[in-house]
């Protein structure tokens, strides 16, 4: 045996176990950190307790030590001495005490609070502190800076509002029996908790022999570890939705009672678009039974009628199913496969299997309630909803399980929450006409339209959206066009990196940073825009602060506890002191205080709530969002690391019983109406410019701009990531690295081989890609079976710039520079950006000069050839 | 006694290499070194391809190719059938890593220890920790975390696999969850015709 005594094995040495949370995405995973009698943090392990992530960690949760412990980590506030400012370029950073740092950034904010407080630009994108994201509204500033809108779910979380009066939306694992996984990685690679998420989906696959299906331009891990990956066309699901939905209605595959009784599919609708209301505003339903028009609670109704054609008060009116049959009339896999690509018979058999498979009419007990069983759903996010006319995309999406019935019902697609704040609290509420209250505004509401536009984003020009912080740029190039009497000159940025993950040119995006007269920049390690800050405000990272969250989690509920596992390393602060600093030194405290008790839910239980004489450290916060949930206190969590459980069912099923789902979205047209009169009202010139028909109360199979840009671009193109790369930085941790580099996927743009034989182009080439909005990008081209052969996918691998992270690698160039950022490619309802693009492809001879330069840091492409010798990344 | 081995369910595996980075941790590997890795195989011909993710390691094999040509007597069998290697013993001459039909065995290098996993000569405290247990120049490979097998609990790749794609077990046990799945399910081992005889198998 071995000599050596000692022990080995990381998480056997003499130490002690933190329950924690871990923040290497936005989602929060509990987690267990082992500390060494040194103090050494050396490993890091799923907590078993949490019946969500049941003990598991994906590779990012794994590899959060390396972040800890990263070199290039800021260890003490700084200030620029090069007033040059560039990707790069050294901003000569000089260490300055906390004291003048904060002082500096208040000085320099304070400018502009007194002048125009709508000239401050936040950045402020820590997704499990919304006590900091919502810093801005303390003085009453909705501008936004940030990509959390457009790369996430713009049009996503409300259609999710509308339709599940929730954050978020999921199939159920426990009881799904066929799962459609369209343009998203959930239960495989990303989005919500992706560990737990693939845990529950591996077993329900596996024990279960749950059928999944993927609906993807490329080869994903959910298609690869799916039943049937249908290839399709980028930018058309859609599409392809609409032709599953056209199946099931021509073949009477529905759940007519679903239908029928818990949504406003019955509800007659005029030839304005609006539902037929009588003189007191109730709304007209058709008696099949007795034949005639009855008021929609009225208690007489025999059948609810869903097709036909009819005349009440003299008004001619059809219900609102009936409505949606008129435009599934388009809608024929036929036609539709000449849009998506997908054969129609294809289309056919699946629309047959999934409506077969939702067993419709079964029922199930559960805790006593005898609820629907429709084992049938289908699920998507971002790669399909993030469409010009996102909205229409969503609610397509959301159609096809309208068509079953499984909707917020076991097996079904049920709504998921960002955070509940209190284990009693139900999501949903009574509306209109016996409907639930579609709530789109799960971030919050949308400030009132402003003429001039009180942000520089146009944010109240959407108001059902989220935040569309790409317009910063078009407002930018032209801002008399939209009447702006105000520039931002103050960027205050935590926890973001705009400059990476903006759409739009980079080049512009850069000189728009370098237009600001002060960048305050709170994070933890360099990256493409700290290079852009003036002032750096180091923050704690996730091993050595306080929190206390719940992120969307899809099968749970319940607050995580994030708690120190050791003394900050650095000169650090923690986010809610830093911004309380400089709140007290802008006279702010007493207001940011009001937003909190409001946003965290403070304000429900009176005695939770912040004292404006009082300083809150990120520790007090943590225990009063732990009290809030279930009344216990911070020691509870110290000792259980969070309060998760499985989700009750009385939330997760049906929360809106007695109610009736917005199939038909009136509220729409009302928002539309109502944003016009008010546009015409104020003069707002670019009124004509607005793409009212965006604006649909169902959606349609109109096409997106993307299909119509000029024939040249003769490919589309799309990014994506996977589960190591999922939601945020992790390309300067070297673990990441050396797993990110040797899978193919990640290190070439990819194209089908077919295409790339057509084209004349070899493996390993080197190609520029431009497309009608910006670019060129460069890279390496690969050619495999798993693409569509229409598109060439990019992974968010070779993203990066340079910048004064020594550990990022550059590549050729941002996929996200040929997206574009205009209003035409924006959804009028959401702000929603298009997603994808169209790109042209020309052969290179040898690399484009900055990425042979000498001095520079290394490129992805020179690390995976490094790799490819049996070496490591360095 | 007991014989340790593992069965990967490649119906599980997502390929997402948390077992790669888990082992990374748990072991403290420098750079370039890997106990056990993930590959990504795709075949067949647009649109009807599929592609397998299969998770690798060291094959703890009945019939070592290895331990039969260590000059030094450095890998060698517990009696739990799990092999090893002694730092001590091992001269380095990589004449085990020639003999490995499955590429599971690295030489440490001392180049890789100096640098540091961010290539700067600098450690972070987590690698002047964990490094203390490679000797350079001798050779490393999975050893299925035999402390922690020792101490009741599975390999730290087992532990974090987000489906639960690594099964670890005693084959000797024909209850045990992987002679389980090997019955049930088939199982088969890497390279069978090289009659190294694998504790390792994978399942579809």
């Amino acid at each position: 045996m071995s000599s050596q005594a000692q022990i080995n094995q990381n998480s056997l040495k003499p130490g002690r176990w933190v329950k924690s949370t871990c923040k290497m995405c936005l989602h929060s995973c509990t987690n267990r950190i082992h500390v060494t009698d040194d103090g050494i943090i050396n490993k890091i392990e799923g907590d078993p307790t949490n019946p969500s992530n049941m003990g598991k960690l994906c590779p990012k949760g794994n590899s959060a030590i390396l972040r800890h412990y990263d070199p290039q980590r800021f260890k003490q506030p700084l200030r620029r001495t090069n007033p040059e400012k560039g990707p790069g370029i050294d901003p000569k950073w000089e260490p300055i005490s906390w004291d003048e740092a904060l002082d500096i950034c208040a000085e320099e904010i304070g400018k502009s609070l007194k002048e125009d407080p709508r000239k401050i630009l936040p950045s402020l994108e820590d997704f499990q502190k919304f006590n900091i994201w919502t810093w801005p509204y303390s003085f009453g500033n909705f501008n936004c800076f940030q990509s959390a809108g457009t790369m996430c779910g713009g049009a996503y979380h409300p259609a999710n509002g509308y339709i599940h009066a929730a954050f978020a939306s999921i199939n159920d694992v426990e009881h799904c029996n066929y799962w459609i996984n369209c343009g998203t990685g959930d239960g495989f690679s990303s989005h919500l908790h992706a560990a737990a998420s693939s845990y529950h989906m591996a077993n329900a696959r596996v024990d279960r022999g749950m059928k999944v299906v993927t609906i993807e331009p490329r080869l994903s891990t959910s298609a690869a570890k799916s039943e049937e990956w249908v290839p399709i066309r980028p930018a058309t699901d859609r599409q392809f939705a609409l032709s599953l939905c056209h199946v099931m209605a021509e073949e009477g595959l529905c759940d007519y009672v679903f239908l029928k009784k818990d949504t406003n599919a019955p509800y007659l609708v005029g030839e304005d678009g609006r539902f037929l209301r009588n003189a007191d505003g109730d709304i007209w339903v058709w008696d099949a039974t007795d034949n005639q028009a009855k008021l929609w609670n009225d208690e007489s109704i025999g059948d609810f009628a869903l097709e036909g054609e009819y005349e009440v008060e003299g008004k001619k009116c059809k219900p609102a199913f009936q409505k949606f049959r008129d435009i599934l009339d388009r809608c024929s896999p036929e036609e539709m496969e000449k849009i998506t690509t997908v054969p129609a018979e294809d289309t056919r058999r699946i629309a047959r299997e999934f409506a077969e498979a939702a067993q419709i009419g079964a029922t199930i007990e559960i805790d006593g309630r005898t609820l629907p069983l429709r084992p049938a759903a289908f699920n998507y996010y971002r790669g399909a909803q993030g469409r010009k006319k996102g909205m229409q995309a969503n609610h397509s999406f959301k159609m096809v399980n309208f068509m079953v019935g499984s909707i917020d019902t076991p097996g079904g697609h049920l709504g998921v929450n960002l955070d509940e704040k209190m284990i009693d609290w139900i999501r949903t509420q009574p509306g209109d006409c016996g409907q639930m209250l579609g709530e789109p505004h799960q971030l919050g509401p949308v400030p009132p339209m402003s003429y001039p536009p009180n942000e520089y984003h146009l944010l109240s020009y959407f108001p059902v959206g989220v935040n569309p912080p790409h317009l910063n740029l078009v407002v930018a190039e032209d801002p008399e066009k939209f009447g702006m009497d105000f520039e931002p000159d103050v960027m205050v940025i935590c926890h973001s990196n705009p400059l990476w993950s903006m759409q739009g040119p980079r080049e512009k995006w850069i000189d728009f940073m370098k237009s600001m007269r002060f960048i305050v920049v709170s994070d933890i390690i360099p990256t493409e825009t700290t290079d852009f800050a003036d002032i750096i405000l180091p923050s704690h990272d996730v091993l050595e602060s306080w929190n206390m969250t719940m992120i969307e989690p899809p099968f749970s509920e319940g607050q995580c506890l994030r708690q120190p596992a050791t003394e900050p390393l650095h000169d650090t602060k923690s986010e809610e002191d830093i911004f309380y600093e400089l709140s007290k030194r802008l006279g702010l405290v007493e207001a940011w205080y009001g937003v909190i008790n409001m946003v965290f839910g403070f304000d429900q239980k009176p005695e939770l709530m912040l004292q404006p004489d009082r300083h809150y450290t990120d520790k007090e916060f943590a225990e009063l969002k732990g009290k809030l949930w279930n009344g216990k206190d911070l020691d509870w969590y110290i000792e259980h690391g969070h309060s998760s459980t499985k989700r009750q069912s009385r939330k997760a099923y049906r929360p809106w019983d007695g109610l009736r789902l917005n199939f038909y979205i009136e509220d729409l047209l009302n928002v539309r109406d109502n944003l016009k009169a008010a546009m015409v009202e104020k003069g707002v010139p670019f009124v004509d410019e607005w793409e009212w028909d965006d604006y649909q109360p169902l959606p349609t199979p109109d096409l997106d701009p993307i299909h119509e840009e000029p024939p040249e671009y003769d490919m589309y193109g799309f990014f994506f990531k996977d589960i190591q790369l999922n939601f945020g930085e992790g390309l300067s941790n070297p673990w990441i690295k050396d797993i990110v580099f040797r899978d193919p996927v990640h290190t070439a743009i990819l194209m089908n081989s077919k295409t790339m034989e057509n084209k004349g182009l070899a493996n390993a080439d080197i190609i520029r890609i431009e497309s009608p909005h910006g670019g060129p990008i460069f890279g390496r081209v690969m050619g495999v079976e798993t693409m569509h052969p229409d598109a060439i996918g990019v992974s968010n691998s070779l993203s990066r710039m340079r910048n004064e992270n020594k550990s990022v690698n550059r590549a050729g160039g941002h996929f996200n520079v040929l997206l574009p950022y205009d209003l035409r490619n924006t959804d009028a309802v959401t702000g929603q950006p298009e997603g994808a693009c169209r790109v042209k492809i020309t052969r290179l001879d040898d690399w484009p000069k900055f990425l042979m330069e000498e001095n520079e840091s290394e490129t992805v492409y020179e690390i995976v050839d490094h790799i490819a010798k049996g070496k490591g990344v360095h | 006694m007991a014989r340790m081995g593992m069965v990967f369910d490649l119906k599980r595996c997502i390929g997402c290499n948390a077992c790669v980075v888990g082992c990374k941790q748990e072991n403290s590997l420098p750079d370039g070194v890997f106990f056990t890795r993930t590959l990504s195989e795709e075949y067949g011909v647009y649109p009807s391809v599929k592609r397998v993710y299969i998770p690798t390691l060291c094959n703890h094999c009945e019939d070592p190719p290895c331990e039969k040509v260590c000059p030094s007597g450095a890998t060698y069998t517990r009696d739990d059938g799990i092999v090893m290697i002694d730092g001590d013993q091992c001269i380095g001459c990589s004449a085990c890593a020639v003999a490995c039909p499955y590429d599971a065995r690295t030489q440490v290098t001392q180049e890789s220890l100096e640098k540091g996993l961010y290539g700067t000569g600098e450690l972070t405290p987590f690698e002047k920790d964990g490094y203390k247990r490679f000797t350079p120049g001798t050779m490393v490979k999975c050893d299925f975390c035999s402390q922690r097998v020792d101490a009741g609990l599975d390999p730290a790749c087992v532990v974090t696999c987000p489906t639960d794609a690594r099964i670890f077990g005693d084959l000797d046990d024909p209850d045990s969850k992987p002679s389980r799945l090997i019955r049930e399910r088939g199982g088969r081992t890497p390279l069978a015709d090289k009659n190294t005889r694998p504790k390792v198998y994978y399942v579809d």
